[in-house]
């Protein structure tokens, strides 16, 4: 054993033996200690909620209807069967799927131009990291602000550029409000994108372009030939972070939007929000927040098993 | 597409226009909202529906910071902020810091524990917070302070101990097996060499714990009402008013992001680590 060990070591050089029998036991069991407080708080507060709401889930709870009787899978049912859910599940993956595409090649764009270096670029690259270290909530205030009507100067703006009246709801006319949340989350996450791409750039060697030149290839066969296959397992990395993030997209929709109009903008989590804490069908949420759970676990098993296989550094 | 071409190429041959294109456009892409609403915070109230838009201010004013820091009950909010998240961000960053030792040192649980850990990064909050909340009202922990600390030091742990866990692993171990050769205890190890050696990674993995903390909203808009409410539930009070509120939630807005940027900014040599949870070295 490492610790006898350590000890035959400790007499052999002279030190006292000055261990307490609690010392001892801690010093054997030291690993396990280390641990232990970081385990227990996430056992406490994340593993023994999931299986209470898998509890939840079966019975009636809900503020509105009295008693906690075994309900079978009703509470699955009235999720699966709302259209609200299904139009709000396929919502997220279409906002994401969206947004995470701009991000992703506008990140991969300004990351190009970032690699070099020229006067400049460190104050440049602190103010294009600003939007990862802001609230979602002022993200959205921030839009709200400026595309709101009639406050907002976008409107007079485009009005200006395009030389005809522009009077667009930005927040409450139908294709505009998605557009507005997808330039909203492109604000804040192409940083992401740019930020893990330029850290894949810079690692390229770069006398691999060196030779590329010599053998006279030109800029865009060597984008194909060593930027893109050099990058992809950092890309894979960027793209299944974000998208793991940007399924769970509800506080810019409740500041910009606030699900409406209508239900047009409910994604899954402001779904399971308003019908946990404005419509109190507490086991209902929890139902479909399972559901919602499996969902992401599988986007998980999909995504992030391959990403460890890849091992991208 | 100039934006393309290759990368680190020595020779220089005309000046790439392309580039300097998209770098500007996207730099004001990025600085127009917060200009514009560091504008709306300092304008007068009878600016705000002009046309065409003011876009400086010729009378600055700072009512809209006293109203939003008084009449909206933002100094409460931006004071439970600072104590919720600095509490968090202590305890997430020393029980990351522990757990993350033994991951790297001693392989603890191989990898089903390390990858359990990160596997609560991933979990949707929704999922968590429906039974948090529930179990809160039991037990008397929902809108307190101590409720939220715990909300978000298990919701920053998986960070906290995945860049502990790369930082640990990319550093020697050298020392510690020389400390232990020589008497010390495996604690005594542990915090009097391996902890000071790797307090850079310690700070930087707290900062991005604080800065998480400091920008959560959902748990605090389930987890908080009147008493523990934290700076970012603020902005609801803005929500679905026509025009009048404005200068007052802009102003709140500047006043909250200004600490969490200049963190992030000052931090930003472990970005890379921090947003890819130690995957990345960056």
């Amino acid at each position: 054993m490492q610790y006898t060990a350590t000890v035959s070591r400790m007499k052999a050089a002279g030190a006292p033996p000055r261990l307490s029998s609690f010392a001892q036991w801690a010093d054997r069991h030291f690993k396990w200690l280390l641990v232990a407080p970081a385990v227990l708080l996430i056992l406490a507060l994340s593993i023994y909620p999931l299986l209470f709401s898998l509890v939840v889930s079966f019975i009636n709870y809900d503020f509105q209807v009295p008693g906690h009787g075994f309900v079978g899978l009703k509470n699955f049912e009235r999720v699966v069967f709302d259209p609200v859910a299904r139009w709000s599940l396929l919502l997220t993956a279409w906002l994401s799927g969206v947004s995470v595409a701009i991000e992703f090649v506008l990140g991969l764009l300004v990351a190009l131009t970032m690699v070099r270096s020229f006067p400049g670029r460190g104050v440049i690259m602190s103010i294009l990291i600003v939007p990862l270290f802001i609230s979602p909530v002022i993200v959205g205030q921030a839009w709200t602000l400026l595309l709101q009507r009639p406050f907002g100067p976008t409107n007079y703006i485009l009005t200006q550029l395009l030389g005809q009246e522009v009077t667009i709801g930005w927040m409450t006319e139908a294709p505009w409000l998605y557009v507005s949340l997808i330039i909203a989350d492109v604000w804040q996450w192409t940083p992401f994108m740019f930020v893990i791409l330029l850290a894949g750039l810079t690692a390229i060697p770069p006398n691999l372009y060196e030779a590329a030149e010599l053998d006279g290839v030109n800029a865009w066969q060597a984008f194909w030939a060593i930027t893109l296959p050099h990058l992809a397992p950092m890309m894979l990395l960027a793209l299944t972070f974000r998208l793991l993030d940007a399924i769970r997209m509800f506080d810019t929709i409740f500041i910009m939007t606030g699900g409406g109009p209508g239900t047009r903008t409910y994604t899954a989590s402001y779904y399971l929000y308003t019908v946990g804490f404005t419509q109190f069908h507490l086991s209902q949420a929890t139902a479909g927040s399972w559901l919602f759970l499996i969902f992401t676990a599988l986007v998980v098993t999909l995504l992030v098993r391959r990403l460890l296989k890849a091992e991208p550094v | 597409m100039a934006a393309v071409a290759p990368v680190r190429r020595p020779k220089r041959r005309s000046i790439p226009v392309g580039r300097i294109l998209l770098l500007g456009f996207f730099l004001l892409f990025v600085l127009w909202p917060l200009y514009w609403m560091f504008n709306t915070s300092i304008k007068p109230s009878d600016d705000y529906l002009t046309v065409p838009p003011v876009w400086f201010p010729s009378a600055p004013t700072l009512v809209h910071y006293e109203a939003a820091l008084f009449a909206y009950r933002g100094l409460d909010g931006l004071i439970n902020s600072l104590i919720i998240s600095l509490s968090a961000t202590v305890l997430s960053a020393l029980f990351g810091t522990l757990m993350a030792y033994s991951l790297a040192r001693y392989n603890t649980g191989g990898q089903h524990l390390s990858f359990w850990v990160l596997s609560q990064r991933f979990l949707p909050p929704i999922g968590i917070v429906l039974p948090v909340f529930l179990i809160y009202r039991g037990v008397g922990l929902y809108d307190t302070h101590i409720g939220l600390i715990i909300a978000y030091t298990v919701f920053t742990l998986p960070v906290s101990v995945w860049m502990m866990f790369a930082y640990f692993r990319g550093m020697p171990k050298s020392m510690e097996e020389a400390a232990l050769v020589d008497g010390c205890t495996r604690w005594e190890a542990f915090w009097r060499v391996a902890v000071p050696l790797a307090a850079p990674g310690i700070v930087a993995a707290a900062v991005f714990a604080f800065i998480a903390c400091w920008t959560e909203f959902f748990f605090a808009l389930i987890l908080t009402s009147r008493t523990a409410f934290t700076l970012p539930t603020v902005f609801r009070a803005f929500i679905g008013f026509q025009g009048a509120q404005y200068g007052e939630a802009a102003a709140l807005a500047i006043v909250s992001l200004v600490p969490s940027i200049a963190l992030g900014v000052l931090a930003q040599r472990h970005l890379v680590r921090g947003l890819t949870l130690g995957a990345v070295r960056g």
